[in-house]
């Protein structure tokens, strides 16, 4: 897909004014998720969880190589046929073959962000193959024409209302039907697509090296047939979703489905070695599975920003973003929004390509508190920004504010203290003092509250 | 080449880095558990929208059958189904993009997480087409972890498995949650304390 992350001002200006309904539908689905990670993180030594995960997730990527040739041994001996794509044309070129030598005209699809990330959709539609989302909620985006709006809950921004419009113009349902009768419509039409397709698009959450076990989790099931039903899968795996142990997989699809609604693990999980075999009555002949770069090698480079690529695409950092939530991943211009987003846009767009989004941040920290694996999000977004500054493409505020931020920020303490200690500056001392002067100096003096962000945010603001 | 040209970055990229070493095997540390994992398995797998049926010997299991699958105009059956069961003369059988009740066996189950597990063999489409999905447990073939139970199933994972945890289900539309949305939408756990072969 084109990023258009440079436009990230102007977008959320025109949501924020234009269709202030998408900042109450956001606030309160990304609420729901965030209540319901909190509950399920109660139940468990989330600590204990996460410092695990974290090791291994680092682990893996110090040893990526290996782990990668491993998968691809393991795959093929499976049945799995195991291609290698550096970029997103590679990508295109592979599935354009497969396109052309199995005669596929009709394709189904389970929600990849990887997908959106390399424009699969827009490749495959126009060598005239017909693609349908079949993720109830890419569904609804694809009949409007829009991205993803959230890693996990792609059309959260979007009402029941909305949906009922929609619906009533294209699949005919009445302008007052309830949900059920909504998703009943869906699954009639999509009950059709699934049955008549060639290929089967899939992502993959985790791909297993020692077992070549490619593993999907979901809850409609629509991931389940998208792979059962047609004759052909492929599915698109970025080089860094690599776990080394089948062991290792049972921590990370509760873990996963934990941080991303609260769900022991999700309704479906799908555990996927090859093609079906001699003595199976069903199931696709051919499994295809693309191992995607794209910017991750350069990524993983990066002496600091490689722990990105730890991020199993949970969506708990868009939860609790108090930015994200004001107006939804579109302004974000791309595949990943929110704080995990804005740490790996840089990494994977370049500098140039994806500034401003390090600054679409308050910098509080809570993202990187609920962070299944500990990636410090909150400090990736200051070294971006430093970069950024560095290169010459941020404003001199943000560069006067960067140095005094980084200062208190790396001594959490004082950063605390300092915090608290801004709910009782005195005006005249905060003209005074730098950031603050430069602040009051053009605008009425800032009245801070009595209670830091950080403690509100902790005691659930509304 | 794509392959070569990524490992060799990868390998550039790792030059001189620090080894992290894989942790411990994963525990599930702070789960609480109940003394028997059925009711673990019970309490979640209804939690998530699935319903729990437990009885006691094959023959119960075999009356119980008879008298749920009568209200299904068209039955697909699993080919792992026992034959004990006497499911094969008496369903009226349906290709299972038709029928309105599948039938499977598991392979096992997962008591920390509620769920199924279920194996290609079975067949695929008869465990996600029909609206309802009746699928029959062994108790012994309960695992009390996730990873006791892929450590199990690990000699012989077959082409694939699917967890099944509860009914298809989405909250895409307006946050309200909708079931049956691509799978089931009606899944029953009927897990008989025999052993079912």
């Amino acid at each position: 897909m084109q990023a258009r992350s440079r436009d990230y001002r102007i977008r959320a200006r025109e949501i924020l004014s234009g269709a202030p309904e998408v900042r109450d539908a956001v606030t309160r689905a990304t609420r729901t998720f965030d209540t319901h990670r909190v509950g399920a993180f109660e139940q468990i030594d989330a600590e204990r969880w996460r410092a695990w995960a974290e090791a291994v997730k680092s682990h893996l990527l110090m040893n990526l190589d290996d782990y990668l040739v491993e998968a691809e041994a393991r795959l093929q001996e499976n049945g799995a046929v195991v291609h290698w794509a550096e970029r997103s044309s590679d990508v295109h070129e592979i599935l354009g073959r497969i396109v052309e030598a199995e005669g596929v005209e009709r394709v189904v699809k389970g929600k990849s962000m990887l997908s959106e990330e390399l424009g699969v959709n827009d490749f495959l539609e126009s060598g005239n193959v017909r693609v349908s989302e079949t993720d109830l909620g890419e569904y609804v985006i694809q009949l409007l024409g829009e991205p993803p709006s959230h890693i996990v809950g792609p059309a959260i921004h979007r009402s029941v209302d909305d949906i009922r419009r929609l619906f009533h113009e294209e699949l005919g349902t009445s302008l007052d039907a309830d949900p059920d009768t909504l998703a009943s419509a869906a699954r009639d039409a999509l009950r059709a697509d699934f049955l008549a397709a060639d290929m089967g698009i899939t992502g993959g959450n985790f791909l297993v090296a020692e077992t070549g076990t490619l593993a999907l989790i979901e809850n409609e099931g629509n991931i389940r047939i998208s792979t059962s039903a047609p004759r052909i899968h492929v599915a698109l795996v970025g080089i860094e979703k690599l776990l080394p142990r089948l062991s290792d997989l049972a921590g990370f699809l509760q873990l996963t489905s934990r941080a991303a609604t609260g769900q022991p693990v999700g309704n479906f999980v799908s555990l996927i070695h090859g093609p079906r075999r001699g003595d199976e009555v069903d199931g696709p002949e051919q499994v295809h599975v693309i191992l995607v770069d794209n910017g991750r090698t350069e990524l993983l480079a990066d002496e600091h920003a490689w722990e990105a690529l730890r991020c199993v695409r949970c969506g708990a950092c868009l939860n609790i973003c108090p930015v994200f939530r004001q107006t939804g991943g579109h302004p974000y211009g791309w595949a990943y929004s929110g704080p995990i987003g804005s740490v790996l846009a840089p990494g994977l767009l370049g500098l140039e390509a994806s500034d401003p989004l390090p600054f679409a941040s308050s910098l509080c920290g809570a993202c990187s508190e609920v962070c299944p694996v500990r990636i410090p999000i909150h400090e990736l977004l200051l070294t971006w920004r430093e970069r950024m500054v560095r290169n010459g493409s941020a404003g001199p505020f943000e560069k006067t504010a960067m140095r005094a931020f980084r200062a208190l920020s790396a001594r959490p303490g004082l950063f605390a203290r300092a915090g608290r200690a801004l709910g009782v500056v005195p005006d005249g001392l905060a003209r005074r003092l730098p950031v603050l002067g430069a602040w009051s100096a053009v605008r009425a003096p800032l009245r801070p509250s009595p209670k830091s962000f950080r403690a509100l945010w902790r005691e659930g603001i509304e | 080449m794509s392959r070569e040209a990524i490992l060799a970055r990868v390998r550039a990229a790792l030059e001189g880095r620090a080894d992290v070493a894989h942790p411990t095997t994963f525990e599930s540390w702070g789960r609480e558990t109940q003394a028997d994992p059925v009711e673990d398995f019970a309490l979640l797998f209804a939690a998530a929208g699935g319903e729990v049926v437990r009885l006691e010997t094959v023959a119960e299991a075999r009356a119980w059958l008879a008298d749920f699958r009568a209200a299904f105009v068209g039955v697909v059956v699993g080919q792992t189904v026992p034959d004990g069961l006497d499911l094969g003369l008496a369903v009226q059988r349906a290709l299972p993009e038709e029928a309105a009740l599948g039938i499977s066996l598991a392979r096992g189950a997962i008591a920390e997480t509620g769920s199924l597990i279920l194996d290609a063999r079975d067949g695929r489409r008869v465990q996600l087409l029909p609206p309802t999905h009746v699928v029959l447990l062994a108790r012994s073939t309960m695992h009390r972890t996730m990873a006791d139970a892929f450590e199990a199933v690990s000699g012989d994972l077959g082409s694939a498995i699917g967890l099944h945890s509860g009914p298809s289900k989405s909250a895409d539309i307006g946050q309200i949650l909708v079931k049956g949305v691509h799978g089931p939408g009606r899944v029953v756990a009927l897990i008989v304390e025999e052993e079912l072969a």
